[in-house]
């Protein structure tokens, strides 16, 4: 038996996922996180390669400074992917090493306690890390084809790649196991919870400080490269992510003898650290976790005037649809990791609204600087969309799973099941919607749109968004459930939830596919007379095929989620 | 409704899971005010019966009846009749026993006050009443199997279905609860219960039912099943082993 047997059950339950689904299915969702990943990549090449060059500084210092650029930039998105998985790794190994279901069976067997570690370390670290590594791959590639790499430096960086993972995950594993030894264990994982939030939304504001848009502007470039170029800490310099960021621009300058010494350290500091959490882990894990199996969960029953005003405009509902919302609202009050979340939703909301204040219309000659407007106009209420998306894939897509193991209750009761999603589905949709015409009457504000019919169809397109994106989420997130998953965040970061989200984008594109002709008459109608009736016709036609999309969009998934309830066998 | 009038009737009730028959054919009839017991082996199909029985999973085929009202055709009207307990109290962790019971009564449209009054009394009973403004996730199993016990009751169910009611519970529990049991069929409503603890099903129930491999192999009252086992005057312990085994031993064996 060793530590990799250990975590096989884990490996079988994921493999199960993937065996339940039709190949179409998963070939669809394949080709959709391969063009996403194209999408990261290739946006994020142009940009370095523009930067690069410098073209606005000259041909002799531009290249030498834009060079300089991008190796900071790289610098800042190690330290970022350090530090994301540092925090990522701490709360994973709170739950790992103390809170996972099979810790009391292994625990009581007579395996050694080394062990039982290693097998939840290699755990963690792949909870921890898969997600961040799959999304900054692209990036971090994209920074290799940017500085011209050779083709053996794609095959090594994965290597490299491996240190910015072990590192913090070491450090966040030997963080776990310290604190376990003071604190109670699941209040620890709640306040790391609350404290990643934090610093993701600390990084949202950071990067968005940053102004990466003024690096295209030549007026503005100088400025923001020297003040990238003069950020400076020092200790960062002594940081494994600092040496990562050398071993890679060596790497992708193809020098790659020189790229393997200054990686060595890593290797060094990466098995030393290894072998030290084992010494750790055999001395006091066993003794930890007994601490934690001894520890009460707390009683979270603050915020009890949030609750009690938040279920009172329903207290003269339908008893049924009464407590359902009732139930929903003193779960969410009562997720301690909800409002952290909320204010994280709340930075993504400003950041939109700020970028959208911050955009050159001005600086656009008069007479198209209407059209771009009115363009934008037309395409906010998409991006709004993919916000909104984005908040139900947190609060409104894991509601169903949500109901847990407890749902027997409800399965029993009198209660159809039809009535429980479309509960949900109306209780969800009304705050949807709210948060969706408060930021387009905000954007809409930030454009001054003046022309009727846009504003009209502003508020006309977020609303159907948000109605198929609330469908999608309770349906999707029915027919995806998981109910022996203990946190939202898990199943939102599942299988289902990246459907979700490749759905609702897709619902978006039928949407814009359909309103392309209204728009372009519209454009047109400001510089020629129309004549003849064929475009409102035109016009009829592609509001009749929206209107209709737009109501199988909401009924399949509503329908598809009620079939997988009524049949749903609960454990 | 009369008194021998079955209450609960199964007819020829199968459920198959891919290839593995779980229940047979069963029929059965349930009389009003009667206690019922369900015996069986482990994975022999009473939980699934019962999950069948409460509307939670559907048979592949048959039809239940739960007083007038056919089970899958008037699901709301026959479950309504019903208060169930199952065998693993699984609860929503996040709310206290008193709003868990709002939920539950609001599920079946009960009136805020029945909720409030029966709920205090049934807390009270089970020695909960003191910690029921604490959430549900900081209690044992036998805690929260006597909230979800307390629950079921308050609609006034016609038909108790309890799967397991003595798993978790400590002494002064498990003789609360077979008082709570008599008193419902002293009110003249029906308890179906399944249960491994053999002594607690010969102390309580009018009539019993063996299941073994989805089939029922025997029913009746204790004399009943002591003459069907041959063995008059054994406990119920004995007459279970002799008539799950004489069927084991009926079974093909393969060498």
């Amino acid at each position: 038996m060793n530590s990799f047997r250990l975590v096989s059950p884990a490996f079988k339950k994921f493999k199960r996922v993937f065996s339940h689904r039709s190949r179409l299915v998963l070939g669809f969702l394949s080709g959709g996180s391969v063009l996403i990943a194209f999408l990261i990549y290739y946006g994020l090449y142009r940009f370095l390669e523009y930067v690069g060059r410098a073209p606005m500084l000259g041909d002799t210092f531009g290249p030498i400074l834009g060079g300089l650029l991008v190796s900071k930039l790289l610098e800042m998105l190690f330290l970022t992917l350090f530090f994301m998985v540092l925090f990522s790794s701490i709360i994973a190994a709170l739950s790992s090493f103390y809170l996972n279901e099979e810790l009391p069976t292994l625990m009581a067997s007579p395996l050694p306690v080394g062990m039982i570690f290693r097998s939840r370390m290699l755990l963690m670290t792949i909870e921890s890390s898969w997600m961040v590594a799959v999304f900054f791959m692209p990036a971090l590639y994209a920074f290799a084809t940017a500085l011209k790499a050779n083709w053996p430096a794609y095959l090594i960086f994965p290597f490299f790649l491996l240190f910015a993972i072990i590192l913090p995950n070491l450090a966040g594993g030997f963080t776990a196991l310290s604190l376990a030894a003071f604190f109670p264990i699941r209040q620890m994982k709640k306040v790391f919870q609350f404290l990643s939030i934090l610093v993701l939304t600390g990084l949202i504001f950071f990067l968005r400080s940053l102004e990466a848009e003024k690096l295209l502007n030549p007026s503005y470039f100088k400025d923001i490269s020297q003040y990238i170029l003069s950020l400076q800490v020092p200790l960062i310099d002594y940081s494994p992510s600092s040496w990562l960021h050398q071993a890679s621009m060596s790497l992708f300058r193809n020098n790659t003898g020189e790229a393997l010494w200054q990686i060595a350290p890593l290797v060094v500091l990466g098995a030393a650290g290894l072998a030290l959490l084992n010494l750790f882990a055999a001395r006091f894990y066993r003794q930890s976790w007994q601490r934690s199996m001894e520890a009460v969960d707390n009683q979270v029953l603050g915020l009890e005037w949030l609750r009690k005003a938040l279920v009172w405009p329903f207290r003269c509902a339908d008893p049924v649809f009464r407590v359902i919302v009732n139930k929903e609202i003193t779960n969410f009050v009562r997720d301690p990791a909800i409002f952290s979340q909320i204010f994280m939703m709340a930075a993504i909301v400003f950041v939109y609204g700020y970028n959208l204040s911050i955009l050159p219309l001005k600086d656009i000659p008069s007479l198209y600087s209407g059209e771009l407007n009115d363009t934008l106009v037309f395409l906010n209420g998409p991006f709004i969309g993919f916000i909104v998306a984005s908040i139900g894939m947190r609060f409104v897509f894991p509601s169903i799973s949500m109901e847990g193991r407890a749902f027997w209750a409800v399965k029993s009761s009198p209660v159809n099941p039809r009535k429980i999603l479309s509960t949900k589905l109306v209780l969800y949709l009304v705050p949807m919607l709210i948060l969706g015409i408060i930021l387009c009457m905000v954007t809409n504000s930030v454009f001054k749109v003046s022309h009727p019919v846009l504003m009209y169809m502003s508020y006309f397109n977020v609303i159907l968004i948000t109605l198929v994106i609330t469908s999608l989420a309770i349906g999707v997130g029915a027919v995806y459930a998981d109910f022996s998953a203990d946190s939202p965040l898990k199943i939102a970061g599942s299988y289902g939830g990246f459907i979700y989200m490749l759905l609702s984008g897709f619902y978006i594109l039928n949407l814009l596919i359909l309103e392309v002709y209204p728009m372009y008459r519209m454009f047109f109608n400001r510089f020629y007379v129309a004549r003849g009736s064929s475009g409102i016709i035109l016009i009829l036609i592609s509001l009749v095929l929206l209107l209709t999309s737009t109501a199988i969009w909401v009924y399949i998934p509503f329908r598809k989620g009620l079939d997988t309830i009524e049949n749903y066998e609960p454990e | 409704m009369n008194q021998n009038e079955p209450v609960i009737r199964f007819c020829e009730i199968k459920k198959q899971y891919g290839t593995f028959t779980a229940l047979k054919s069963v029929s059965l009839e349930i009389f009003r005010g009667e206690l019922f017991g369900f015996l069986g082996p482990n994975g022999a199909g009473k939980t699934t019966l019962i999950r069948i029985l409460t509307g939670i999973i559907q048979p592949s085929g048959g039809q239940i009846f739960i007083g007038p009202h056919d089970l899958f055709a008037q699901p709301d009207k026959a479950k309504a009749m019903i208060g169930y307990v199952p065998d693993r109290p699984y609860l929503y962790e996040k709310l206290t026993p008193l709003e868990y019971f709002e939920f539950m009564g609001g599920l079946y449209n009960v009136t805020s006050d029945r909720i409030i009054s029966k709920g205090e009394e049934m807390l009270r009973m089970f020695d909960l009443w003191d910690r029921r403004n604490e959430l549900i996730e900081s209690f044992s199993h036998g805690m929260k199997q006597k909230v979800a016990m307390s629950a079921a009751i308050l609609h006034d169910p016609e038909i108790f279905v309890v799967d397991e009611p003595t798993v978790g519970l400590d002494p002064k529990s498990v003789k609360l609860a077979k008082n709570f049991f008599k008193r419902l069929i002293a009110e003249g409503k029906t308890v179906f219960l399944t249960t491994h603890t053999l002594s607690v099903a010969q102390d309580l129930c009018n009539r019993i039912a063996i299941i073994r491999q989805g089939d029922i192999v025997a029913l009746g009252n204790m004399a009943e099943l002591q003459r069907r086992a041959s063995l008059p005057g054994n406990n119920l312990e004995e007459v279970f082993l002799k008539i799950t085994e004489e069927e084991s031993a009926l079974q093909p064996q393969i060498i």
